[in-house]
């Protein structure tokens, strides 16, 4: 990170290559779409570059790269949500595929549920690490991933998808 | 169904993507492009206020307000207008007076202080608010003669079919000021003490960058322990 805030670029394209994947990973299950995913991730990663000297060394990179792509991810969220009243679908949604009635049922959990449950799925973090980039308590993390699932399994069976 | 299985689909649905191409690369380009236009608008652009708040703000030169208290008023404007361009600040506190103007424009500058930061809305949808449903191109003149612009946001008025209309200061500038307010959040929470603000309060300028956090609502922010607030009242906006 040290070289990155330096503006060495090459350390720049390795810690993209490090972890560019699974950053996209988690804003595409946020977003719902690859096209608004990347350009989260782009914005994200921006960020970083721009900040690098602002990163300190007891933050695990990734943890600190989540925690601003989360940012940005949960910023796009609340504007779709207001310019509809409603969450509304992704201005280039994905292409229908066997996950759509997950997505949709996703799209039913609160926002912040639906944040930890992209980390801790895609990337498998731990509830200390989710409490550290949401910035709150373990207790918290636990209660709101028992939620976020208990949410989904409303309305997976409600919608018999599963 | 049983808890284990909502895992698995979970772990399926998230397995994550492929390496992405060229992300550094585009990234590299973004930074540069940014580092180039981080604007020095701000420099030729003058403020005029009365005591009461902000009258006009236009490029080139304005006479200096005239009493202490007028001058103060300009100097917050000038400060907030800094933060704005910056990405810093979602919001403007410092008053603006309208008292000067005819009442159909206070009216459409009023309907569009509504529309809410990061957001657009069509002309058509001003002269509806305003009770004047086919004034589409009165409105359009009204706004073309905005005497606060940034702080009333004349730009995030757009034609109809989404074309750009005009802008007082060109519409390369509303360009980039409408991808500017799409990149910068309205609500920030600060992990030490757990309080959520609207992004430009005062309590989020001590915050350490490493501190924040991005909501997308208070709502969302309650969900999870933080409080709103008291100063930039962030339940209100």
């Amino acid at each position: 990170m040290g070289r990155v805030a330096r503006g060495d670029e090459a350390a720049f394209g390795e810690l993209v290559g490090r972890y560019g994947g699974r950053l996209l990973g988690v804003a595409r299950r946020l977003l719902g779409s690859r096209a608004d995913a990347e350009d989260a991730v782009q914005r994200a990663l921006l960020q970083c570059y721009l900040g690098a000297g602002t990163y300190r060394s007891e933050w695990a990179v990734s943890t600190w790269l989540y925690r601003i792509l989360t940012n940005v991810c949960v910023d796009e969220l609340r504007r779709r949500r207001s310019r509809s009243g409603e969450l509304e679908p992704p201005a280039r949604p994905d292409p229908p595929g066997e996950h759509l009635d997950l997505r949709r049922a996703l799209n039913r959990v609160p926002t912040e549920a639906r944040v930890l449950l992209a980390l801790r799925y895609v990337d498998g973090l731990s509830y200390g690490e989710l409490a550290r980039i949401r910035g709150i308590s373990i207790n918290t993390v636990k209660s709101q991933l028992r939620r976020g699932k208990s949410l989904l399994k409303a309305a997976l069976t409600k919608g018999g998808a599963a | 169904m049983k808890m284990d299985r909502i895992d698995d689909i979970l772990k399926r649905y998230f397995q994550p993507d492929a390496e992405p191409g060229d992300l550094a690369k585009q990234v590299l380009m973004a930074a540069r492009a940014s580092a180039r236009e981080t604007g020095r608008f701000l420099d030729g652009i003058s403020i005029q206020a009365t005591s009461e708040g902000v009258s006009l703000i236009r490029a080139g030169r304005l006479p200096k307000p005239a009493t202490a208290a007028a001058r103060r008023v300009a100097q917050r404007a000038r400060e907030e207008l800094a933060e704005y361009f910056q990405g810093e600040r979602a919001f403007f506190s410092v008053p603006v007076d309208l008292s000067g103007e005819p009442d159909f424009q206070k009216k459409v500058l009023a309907a569009a202080r509504r529309i809410p930061f990061g957001e657009v809305r069509p002309y058509a949808w001003v002269a509806q608010r305003i009770g004047h449903p086919r004034a589409v191109r009165a409105v359009g003149t009204a706004l073309g003669r905005n005497p606060v612009p940034f702080i009333v946001p004349c730009h995030r008025v757009l034609q109809t079919g989404g074309g750009l209309g005009g802008y007082l200061f060109g519409t390369d500038v509303k360009r980039r000021l409408l991808s500017l307010e799409r990149t910068t959040p309205v609500y920030e929470g600060c992990t030490s003490t757990h309080i959520v603000c609207r992004v430009g309060c005062i309590h989020g300028r001590h915050m350490r960058p490493d501190n924040r956090v991005v909501f997308a609502s208070v709502e969302d922010a309650r969900s999870i322990g933080y409080r709103p607030c008291k100063v930039c009242k962030p339940q209100a906006a």
